[in-house]
């Protein structure tokens, strides 16, 4: 590194003394004025390790929410202990607004937590996480605002609410009560923040593309808009505009088809992606405009039966392990 | 207080719309609980917040009642082991059976108990019949096992009897009882302990925990009202909203915000409507009732900048979306909406909803009423509806207006969901009174045609609230709706509209439809005047099956149960019965007796007061004279004499007369 330049950037910055059992050596540490976005992650991930978590990644295939993760759907089944927490990007085709809404795109990421079972005090593990993440509890309202939740094509559903922040919901908190129409015999609860919406509130922004991604208050900072809104434009004129109906109906033929193959050959979380991408070509196809309402309840009724079908071969393999 | 017992449940926050009614259940089932074991006092309080349920009982006894219940054990009849099976069950003595009916009897006695005692089993029975509309279990740590159902998570369990704790274990629950709660979430820390209910409602005030939920609500709608009015605005009250603003804080503070110029220009039910579901803002309007660029919402810490910041910047969100949705709509005409009926099913037997429009086209008269019927369901394919479905009909109308349809068909397609219900205002024009009509009678005769009724609660496509809204727009709206055709003819015509489309209804549609509406009558006709069983009956009868006037048939059931008061109304009856009584089966002509001859005096005056009654607006005073006629004639003439011409010139003034009652009155 060059000594010079070195000096120069001392006045920006606060010169820490590091400890280390070898050496001590000068770190020049970028102190940020805002949490950045990256942060919020970083500190949840810490938060929720220190709670005895497995942080896992996010899954890399195409899915509507956090639920959709197998860390969720298939590991909240079954009597086993699972503490679980992940950054989920989330793709919801119909939400698109070519990047000209402040808060609604088409996709975005969700930080998903499991604990199973349900521990005693999980609202304060949460509202512990809102504080670590930078939440001055103490100038904001936060509200448990009742929102059940349902979700028929994995035959799931819990009881919970909508984390409300000053009237903005930022968490979904569920306690699930069935998943693939069969009762939880451990009742796991479900966390769901919405990252976006709390860097806006910790960043005091009005606009997810304004949200600083990595903290930097010089000219190379980079705002969430920077990362992601090309991203948002084009792949809104792709959801809504410009999809081919005729590769997305063949795809969704095809993944079905490769779901049941897998199932037959007892390969669940092969053929449980494998509905998941159904699932997704059916939301494109939706975005689109060309499935009609009468088509809508058929695509459904095919995503709900590979769904409960993985669901079910899932819960027979753990129940034979036993 | 002496003798008072302290309880509360508190748990994870309780959905706000259970609360008001939660207040009354946990009242009643407590009371029951304390009944049935016996217990004694003298009254009992329930309270909600979002975390807790409380109860106060006063004056409640130590100990409880010894209680003595008569059981009834097997028939006389029955075999001796049976006999033995209920006497040992029941820990008893032969000696001890007793007879009664063809039953043997044993009185068994459970002593009174120690209050301390039975508390836990009485707090098990409260979590066990406590009817939350949504209930949830979840895991107790402790015990390795899933818990009982409550409406979320419980947490801990107040128990204080005399200023003293009872501290038993709910096993259900894993939770055992204490004598300490805790106050606002936010605004209070730490274990609060609890000697009687003055103490816990004065700890729970200081804690930021308002008790009384309905003083809760009366505090916000004051609180906003008054800071609305300094601003010189004016809340909209809505109901609904208050209770579920009440329930979501456990302290309310009040906060007035503002709405972004720039969505001003939306319609004012879609600001309100956005602000409602979304946000639970109250709407403030000026004086002249214009929608203000403000909102009234409730906090449940007090206010600070950043929080207020937010509160304004959410809606701003929110309405961003509401003007995407407005702007994408009015890219589109109603006509193209409409076209897309093709792709929605209004049931899967009855063919979808461009079918259910092509029907009701049938029906319609005039060029504005097909110009109604063929966009009153358009707007349900709009964004708006579909975010908003409380807007059908409402944005059909904006929208409407906006591509400068008649201003009637805009009204039309607004109004065609009307009434809603019984109580719900009628369309203030024909045209959507009669566009209502159509779409009520086309779901009645589609669906009663292919063999769905409502059963029991059961009425999942509401037909009988269909056949309620029919009967008002019959009853009370003021035009004839019907357009001088029969009822029957709107029947058939739709029956044969399902038949051309290929849906074959059952061939005794019409009559069961006809009857699937008298007998809604009925029960509507009951209901709004309070008459009894017999005056129905009278009315409804006097109607023959498919000529029902429903207009005709109120006022006869008002006219009768007025009448029925009257001395004379027995004179009047007396002769009609009289009267059927000579004609038996016969049928008789309903044509003018003006011109026929008598001879007999009192025939000459049945004639004369019979002829009076003949076109004439009603007047009882005359169907007295002529009842009072007739009864004279019956004692003085022989009615069914052997002059066969002058029989028949007599059963024709008996039969006018009963005709005339029927008509006017009903079946006596």
């Amino acid at each position: 590194m060059n000594v010079h330049k070195f000096k120069i950037f001392i006045p920006k910055t606060l010169l820490f003394l590091y400890h280390t059992r070898h050496a001590t050596v000068f770190a020049a540490i970028h102190m940020p004025k805002v949490r950045s976005f990256q942060d919020i992650i970083f500190d949840l991930q810490k938060y929720w390790a220190s709670q005895g978590c497995v942080i896992m990644q996010p899954y890399d295939t195409e899915v509507g929410a956090g639920t959709s993760h197998h860390a969720t759907t298939l590991k909240a089944l079954g009597d086993g202990y699972w503490d679980v927490a992940f950054v989920q990007p989330c793709r919801r085709p119909k939400d698109g607004r070519y990047a000209e809404n402040p808060n609604r795109t088409q996709y975005y990421y969700q930080y998903q937590v499991i604990l199973k079972p349900s521990p005693k005090n999980p609202q304060d593990l949460y509202l512990g996480s809102l504080e670590a993440i930078g939440f001055d509890l103490s100038i904001h309202d936060i509200r448990f605002v009742e929102d059940d939740w349902e979700n028929p094509s994995l035959g799931a559903s819990g009881l919970g609410w909508e984390v409300w922040c000053d009237g903005m919901e930022i968490t979904q908190y569920t306690y699930f009560q069935q998943i693939g129409g069969i009762s939880c015999s451990v009742t796991p609860v479900e966390i769901t923040y919405g990252l976006e919406r709390i860097a806006t509130f910790i960043q005091n922004v009005e606009n997810h593309f304004e949200i600083n991604w990595n903290g930097r208050e010089d000219e190379k900072k980079l705002t969430y808009g920077d990362v992601l809104q090309r991203f948002e434009r084009e792949f809104s004129c792709y959801n809504f505009d410009v999809a081919s109906v005729d590769i997305l109906l063949n795809h969704f033929s095809d993944y079905e088809k490769e779901c049941q193959k897998l199932l037959a050959h007892n390969l669940v979380m092969p053929a449980y992606e494998q509905c998941v991408k159904a699932n997704h070509c059916f939301n494109l196809l939706d975005a689109r405009g060309v499935v009609s309402v009468t088509e809508r309840a058929g695509y459904i009724v095919r995503i709900r039966t590979l769904a409960k079908n993985c669901c079910q071969s899932w819960l027979e393999s753990v129940k034979n392990k036993d | 207080m002496q003798q008072e017992l302290l309880l509360e449940f508190f748990s994870e926050e309780i959905p706000a719309r259970f609360q008001k009614k939660a207040v009354s259940d946990a009242k009643f089932v407590f009371e029951k609980i304390l009944n049935d074991y016996g217990a004694e006092f003298s009254a009992l309080e329930s309270y909600i917040s979002p975390r807790r349920i409380t109860i106060r009982v006063l004056h409640l006894h130590p100990s409880t009642k010894d209680l003595c219940t008569k059981k009834r054990g097997p028939k006389i009849s029955s075999s001796e082991d049976a006999i033995n099976g209920f006497i040992k069950s029941n820990g008893k003595r032969k000696e001890d059976l007793f007879e009664e009916n063809g039953y043997y009897y044993i009185n068994t006695e459970v002593m009174g108990a120690d209050i301390k005692e039975i508390m836990s089993d009485m707090i098990e029975d409260f979590i066990v019949n406590m009817p939350w509309p949504k209930s949830m279990r979840w895991y107790l740590e402790d015990q390795k096992t899933l818990s009982a159902f409550w409406v979320r998570p419980m947490r801990s369990i107040l128990c204080v009897y005399n200023g003293r704790v009872i501290e038993t274990h709910i096993k259900s629950l894993g939770i055992t009882t204490c004598d300490y709660t805790f106050g606002h979430r936010f605004l209070s820390s730490g274990k609060i302990e609890i000697s009687n209910f003055d103490d816990y409602h004065n700890k729970l005030e200081k804690s930021y925990v308002m008790l009384d939920f309905f003083k809760k609500r009366e505090y916000i709608d004051q609180e906003i009202t008054q800071k609305a009015a300094s601003m010189g605005l004016c809340l909209t009250i809505d109901e609904d909203l208050l209770n579920e603003v009440a329930g979501l804080v456990e302290y309310p503070f009040i906060h007035i915000g503002t709405i972004d110029e720039k969505f001003m220009s939306l319609p004012s039910i879609v600001l309100s409507t956005s602000m409602k579901v979304h946000q639970k803002y109250f709407t403030l309007t000026y004086p002249n009732s214009v929608i203000a660029p403000f909102f009234g919402t409730v906090t449940n810490v007090p206010g600070t900048e950043i929080m207020h910041i937010g509160l304004d910047r959410v809606l701003r969100a929110r309405l961003a979306d509401a003007m995407f949705f407005y702007k994408e709509d009015t890219n589109v005409t109603l006509e193209a909406f409409a076209q897309r009926l093709s792709n929605v099913v209004f049931h899967e037997k009855l063919g979808l909803m461009s079918h259910k429009i092509d029907r009701m086209m049938s029906i319609a008269k005039t060029k504005e009423e097909r110009r109604a019927v063929a966009l009153c369901k358009a707007d349900l394919l709009t964004q708006m509806v579909g975010e908003f479905p409380e807007l059908q009909g409402i944005m059909g109308e904006i929208y409407a207006k906006g591509q400068d349809e008649e201003l009637d068909v805009c009204m039309a397609i607004r109004e065609h969901y009307k009434p809603l219900g019984a109580g719900g205002t009628l369309p203030g024009s024909k045209i959507g009174a009669r566009v209502a009509f159509f779409d009520k009678l086309d779901t009645l005769v589609g669906f009663l045609g292919i063999g769905i009724y409502p059963t029991g609660s059961k009425d999942p496509f509401a037909l009988r609230r269909a056949a309620l809204c029919i009967i008002r727009l019959f009853c009370d709206f003021d035009e004839d709706i019907l357009e001088n055709e029969k009822l029957s003819w709107y029947i058939e015509t739709l029956i044969t509209s399902y038949s051309d489309q290929g849906i074959a209804l059952e061939h005794d549609t019409l009559v069961e439809v006809e009857t699937f509406i008298t007998d809604r009558f009925k029960v509507y006709i009951s209901g709004k005047l309070e008459v009894d069983h017999e005056i129905i009956k009278s009315v409804v009868s006097s109607f023959k099956s498919l000529d029902f006037d429903y207009k005709a048939a109120v006022l006869k059931a008002k006219r009768l149960l007025e009448l029925t008061k009257l001395d004379e109304f027995q004179v009047v009856k007396e002769a009609y019965k009289r009267a059927a009584g000579v004609l038996g089966d016969l049928e008789f002509s309903t044509g003018s007796v003006r011109d026929l001859t008598f001879k007999d005096e009192s025939m000459i005056a049945l004639k004369d007061s019979v002829s009076d009654l003949e076109g004439n607006i009603f007047n009882f005073d005359l169907f007295t004279k002529a009842a009072r006629s007739l009864l004279s004639a019956c004692d003085n003439v022989l009615i069914n004499t052997n002059d066969a011409e002058e029989k028949s010139k007599n059963l024709r003034l008996f039969g006018k007369f009963i005709g005339l009652i029927e008509k006017n009155i009903g079946i006596l």
